[in-house]
């Protein structure tokens, strides 16, 4: 009893020394991957202390916005145009994406096969839409056309790897079931596994769209269509009140798509686990954000 | 069995507003497709054009070349760098306070929360465009851009992960009468530092593709190359850039991904 009423007798234990060396030598690599950065490119004291006074100059120009201005030059036209672009461009990667997942899968796919196709989804993954961009520009010239190539190409590797995980996650009993009677590899796929991922599958092709909306305003920037070449230019003349305009309308059309597709996922994701019980939607939810990263908990 | 087996179940008609929302999006796909100057043609007649010879073949010399691509996509590698430091470092506090677990008090929950998502909607090529106006072009925008940027795709995910944390050692450090910070910094902080780091790598990498992309609008690193060269025609060098940069952010991806599992 006596050992409850005296605090403070034990030693706090120190942290083991693996973990003391380890953030010893995290902490290291940062400042001398920082300092390396500093030197390199250039950025002194002056700048930096500078530079808030610059940008605030700039920013309180954007206010208040020229909307009518930003309306007569059709600014509301060319964000549509970046979400044409994007919708497009996400169809496009979802009709190229779908078949080569079941390519990718390893519990429906074979070896020889499935290694090739999931490099390929790495490789387009690893390629930004605007450099796709710049390759498709010089062959189908400037316009809209080259950004939605561009974009429906880049998705393909995103759609593909999260739709094949989604294959490999699913429940093969009745996949089993067709090939006991007898069904070919084709109808296994099309009625044992396309009903079970459909709807997690039609959520990451939402996803990728709300993405994409960003991305093709983007791309507008070198000339692929849509609402980028508008602010481009409106910088260009320093037509700052335009800019906030610009920027204004194409921040409120791109959260109101993100709040939209959003809520459809979250009914999409919904109706899928009304018989697997409330959890799933939090599931799901992990499962999305893990494979947008990379990694599982 | 006697009836001749079960009837096969009759399948359900679709309902009314099943048919409206399929038809209205089909409307939707088509007016877009047009507006977009959709062609299917493309992909077959897209070999035919004859500017393809124009990549080929790639001038290697030229290529790897030291002051031509080489310093470049160092410059590319520091802004992604210091922009992953500058905006994961500024992302750990913003993201306590945008946490509901963990947050001071409501005013400053909402308004970190609407702030970031504002900056968040902004793309990030937008933002470097912005910078590139007002502090001149090169590196020093860009840096700044992807700071932004970073911070404000960092504390969306983290954030999220203190939201998951497990709050019993919050709680418990609360009980004993400690203060907000400590209680965050003994009860929160053990819990959610890992997937911090390997937020913060997958960040780093977002930060590299991005910071190859920047120079297209003036904010410095290989992109400025890349722009310039495509505006001479020669798409033999752009194809030689892009092999090189295709490999690094590949070889990158690899090992960031290997090195997260190992975190997490």
């Amino acid at each position: 009893m006596t050992a409850t009423h005296t605090p403070s007798t034990v030693p706090r234990p120190s942290p083991p020394t693996g973990v003391r060396r380890r953030r010893a030598l995290i902490a290291l690599a940062l400042v001398i991957g920082g300092a390396w950065s500093l030197t390199g490119l250039d950025i002194t004291l002056a700048r930096v202390l500078g530079a808030p006074a610059d940008v605030w100059d700039i920013f309180k120009q954007l206010w208040p916005p020229a909307m009518d201005e930003a309306l007569d030059r059709g600014v509301v036209g060319k964000v549509f145009e970046s979400v044409y672009i994007a919708w497009i461009g996400t169809i496009i990667g979802a009709i190229l994406s779908l078949p080569l997942a079941f390519l990718a899968a390893t519990n429906v796919a074979p070896r020889w096969i499935r290694i090739p196709v999931r490099q390929l989804f790495n490789a387009i993954r690893a390629v930004p839409e605007l450099i796709v961009a710049v390759i498709f520009i010089p062959i189908t010239g400037l316009g809209p056309w080259a950004g939605t190539l561009a974009i429906g190409l880049h998705s393909v590797g995103t759609l593909g790897k999260w739709a094949t995980e989604a294959i490999e996650g699913v429940d093969t009993g009745p996949l089993e079931a067709i090939e006991a009677t007898g069904g070919r590899w084709v109808s296994g796929m099309r009625w044992g596994i396309l009903p079970q991922i459909m709807p997690i599958v039609a959520s990451f092709w939402l996803f990728r769209f709300e993405i994409n909306v960003r991305a093709s305003a983007v791309l507008g920037m070198i000339g692929a269509g849509g609402v980028g070449a508008e602010l481009v230019s409106q910088l260009m003349f320093r037509n700052f009140p335009a800019v906030g305009a610009v920027l204004g309308i194409t921040v409120l059309v791109v959260l109101t798509i993100d709040t939209m597709s959003a809520t459809v996922r979250r009914r999409i994701i919904a109706g899928a686990a009304r018989t697997s019980g409330p959890d799933l939607d939090a599931d799901r939810n992990a499962e999305a954000l893990a494979d947008l990263t990379g990694f599982r908990r | 069995m006697s009836e001749g087996g079960i009837a096969r179940p009759v399948r359900p008609r679709p309902r009314l507003r099943t048919l409206g929302i399929t038809a209205g999006l089909l409307a939707f796909t088509v007016f877009a497709a047009r507006e977009v100057k959709f062609a299917i043609s493309t992909f077959w007649e897209v070999w035919k054009n004859p500017l393809w010879e124009k990549f080929w073949p790639v001038p290697w010399d030229w290529v790897l070349d030291r002051s031509n691509v080489i310093d470049p996509f160092v410059e590319t590698f520091q802004i992604a760098i210091l922009a992953t430091i500058i905006g994961c470092g500024l992302a750990l506090p913003i993201s306590f306070a945008m946490s509901r677990l963990t947050t001071p008090n409501r005013p400053t929950y909402l308004v970190t929360r609407s702030v970031m998502n504002v900056v968040r909607a902004v793309p990030d090529l937008f933002w470097a465009k912005l910078l590139v106006t007002a502090v001149g072009i090169g590196a020093f925008a860009g840096t700044w851009a992807l700071s932004v940027f970073s911070l404000a795709v960092m504390v969306k995910l983290f954030s999220e992960t203190i939201d998951n944390a497990d709050p019993r050692p919050l709680e418990a450090a609360r009980a004993t009468g400690s203060r907000h910070l400590p209680a965050i910094r003994i009860g929160v902080l053990p819990t959610v530092l890992p997937e911090y780091v390997a937020y913060a790598l997958y960040v780093f990498e977002l930060n590299i593709r991005a910071s190859i992309v920047l120079g297209l609008v003036g904010a410095g690193g290989i992109g400025r190359v890349l722009e310039a060269q495509r505006q001479f025609f020669r798409f033999d060098r752009v194809l030689g850039m892009l092999i090189i940069v295709f490999v690094v952010v590949f070889v990158i991806e690899q090992v960031s991904v290997a090195i997260r599992k190992r975190l997490v």
